[in-house]
């Protein structure tokens, strides 16, 4: 039986693991782990004995990918970290996402420039997957301001879903050998064309492991004062699909701004989904009140939760992976801020409180019950 | 041509935990390029896929930056030490 919540929690200055019993009363935490280090992808891997992978993204010296076999009591670096071909000419520059693959050591990573590698052998060595990382479109996609990431990795059999920020969205059928651009209705606010084929800012994609074809996307919104050519474009920031992502279309309406960066599935239930809303020039909590905003019909309606949140005078941004929902009966949801707090709204965002309030900047939180 | 590779303390898990590496090298290029071979990861903490210095290591030949002589093409002669440092940087 599953009897620990673990914690990992990307920050500007290396991994931090917290652990609690199933109650969630108190977390320990253990790190810096790779100190010092910018963390920006973390992943918990349940599979079998638990592994806990992060990135390590050191301004000096490099790319490096961590292990831990002990559940994050220490953490050794892998053999390599995913590169390109010297004849390739791009050079890695930051792992934004570790996901787990289908056998017990294969991890699937998205990278910044926006690549994606596979590994079979637990992060040892990487293989680029050429059907999105020389795609035609590759070398046309844009930097976000943090850079031109493959931030999500979903997959669903043959069916692996990418997201880019600035590409888009991309699914694959195959297995990952090709990659086509699935963005009908996903908006671009800083384009001519309102609609492009490719190119939006998604800032996350979620969905529930039991119903893939229902997809949510946070995507790059606040466009709705825009005055250039094209005129406004409102409500393109949350949309959902319901065929795989062919199609999207937008589940803003009620919300106090379509900005933001995380975009959080109930564990049990594919209709309830979480945001956190952004000003979209600041990208700070909306008159510096911040809420999770909850919906339990898909995406049409929403209601605010910020009990036990700050009601005034709290300007932090919560970045794209840096929210999470660990997977008991009574699911707590979790977020870190750029201000290094640590948040758990128990009772499925119900009620919140600061586990933690002076860490680094925080990149990324994952939970995980093992 | 025996010269010294001076390894500073947050590589050293690259190399079994060396300070220092001796090698025989008749140019920084080509002391990197054998260090690519027998030592990869430290060779890939120095420079990226496409070659390049990273740009915040510095090496320096004696005490002269390369960027002041002939870049990775300075020559080296026997007795000389390759320092790797890392800029001073961050925030």
């Amino acid at each position: 039986m599953p009897d620990r919540v673990i914690l990992c929690i990307g920050t500007k200055k290396g991994l931090f693991v917290a652990e609690a019993q199933k109650t969630r009363r108190s977390f320990a935490l253990r790190g810096p782990f790779g100190s010092g280090v910018a963390v920006y992808a973390a992943l918990i891997d349940t599979r079998g004995t638990p592994r806990l992978y992060a990135s390590s993204c050191n301004a000096f010296f490099g790319m490096k990918v961590l292990r831990s076999t002990d559940l994050g009591k220490e953490f050794k670096e892998t053999k390599s970290a995913p590169a390109f071909a010297k004849e390739d000419g791009r050079a890695l520059a930051n792992i934004w996402s570790l996901e787990a693959g289908d056998r017990k050591n294969d991890l699937w990573c998205g990278v910044e420039p926006a690549s994606l590698f596979r590994s079979s052998d637990g992060g040892d060595s990487w293989e680029m997957v050429p059907g999105i990382s020389n795609h035609a479109h590759a070398r046309k996609w844009q930097p976000g301001n943090g850079g031109l990431c493959m931030h999500t990795i979903l997959r669903d059999g043959d069916r692996v879903h990418l997201g880019i920020s600035t590409g888009g969205h991309y699914l694959s059928e195959d297995g990952g050998t090709t990659f086509t651009a699935s963005n009908h209705g996903v908006g671009a606010g800083f384009a001519p064309d309102p609609y492009p084929e490719f190119g939006q800012c998604v800032h996350k994609i979620a969905r529930h492991k039991d119903a893939p074809g229902r997809l949510y996307m946070q995507n790059h919104g606040g466009w709705a004062e825009w005055d250039g050519p094209g005129g406004p474009r409102p409500d393109i920031g949350v949309l959902r699909s319901d065929d795989y992502g062919r199609t999207w279309r937008s589940i803003s309406k009620g919300l106090p701004s379509d900005f933001g960066f995380p975009i959080v599935v109930h564990p049990q239930d594919p209709e309830t989904v979480y945001v956190l809303p952004l000003e979209p020039t600041t990208r700070t909590c909306p008159g510096g009140a911040p809420a999770v905003w909850r919906s339990e019909d898909g995406g049409g309606s929403w209601r605010r939760l910020a009990r036990g949140l700050p009601k005034k005078e709290s300007f932090f941004t919560v970045q794209r992976d840096a929210m999470d929902m660990d997977e008991l009966k009574s699911p707590a949801l979790y977020f870190g801020t750029t201000t290094g707090q640590l948040w758990i709204g128990r009772d499925d965002g119900e009620e919140w409180s600061c586990l933690f309030d002076s860490l680094p900047p925080i990149h990324c939180v994952k939970v995980a019950v093992v | 041509m025996t010269i010294k590779i001076h390894v500073p303390a947050p590589l050293r898990a690259c190399c079994e935990d060396a300070s220092e590496l001796m090698l025989s090298a008749p140019s920084v290029r080509a002391a990197l390029e054998q260090l690519e071979r027998s030592h990869p990861s430290l060779y890939r903490s120095i420079c990226d896929e496409t070659g390049t210095v990273r740009r915040h290591v510095n090496l320096f030949v004696n005490t002269s930056h390369v960027r002041d002589r002939e870049g990775l093409d300075t020559p080296l002669v026997p007795g000389d030490v390759i320092m790797i440092l890392p800029a001073i940087s961050g925030g």
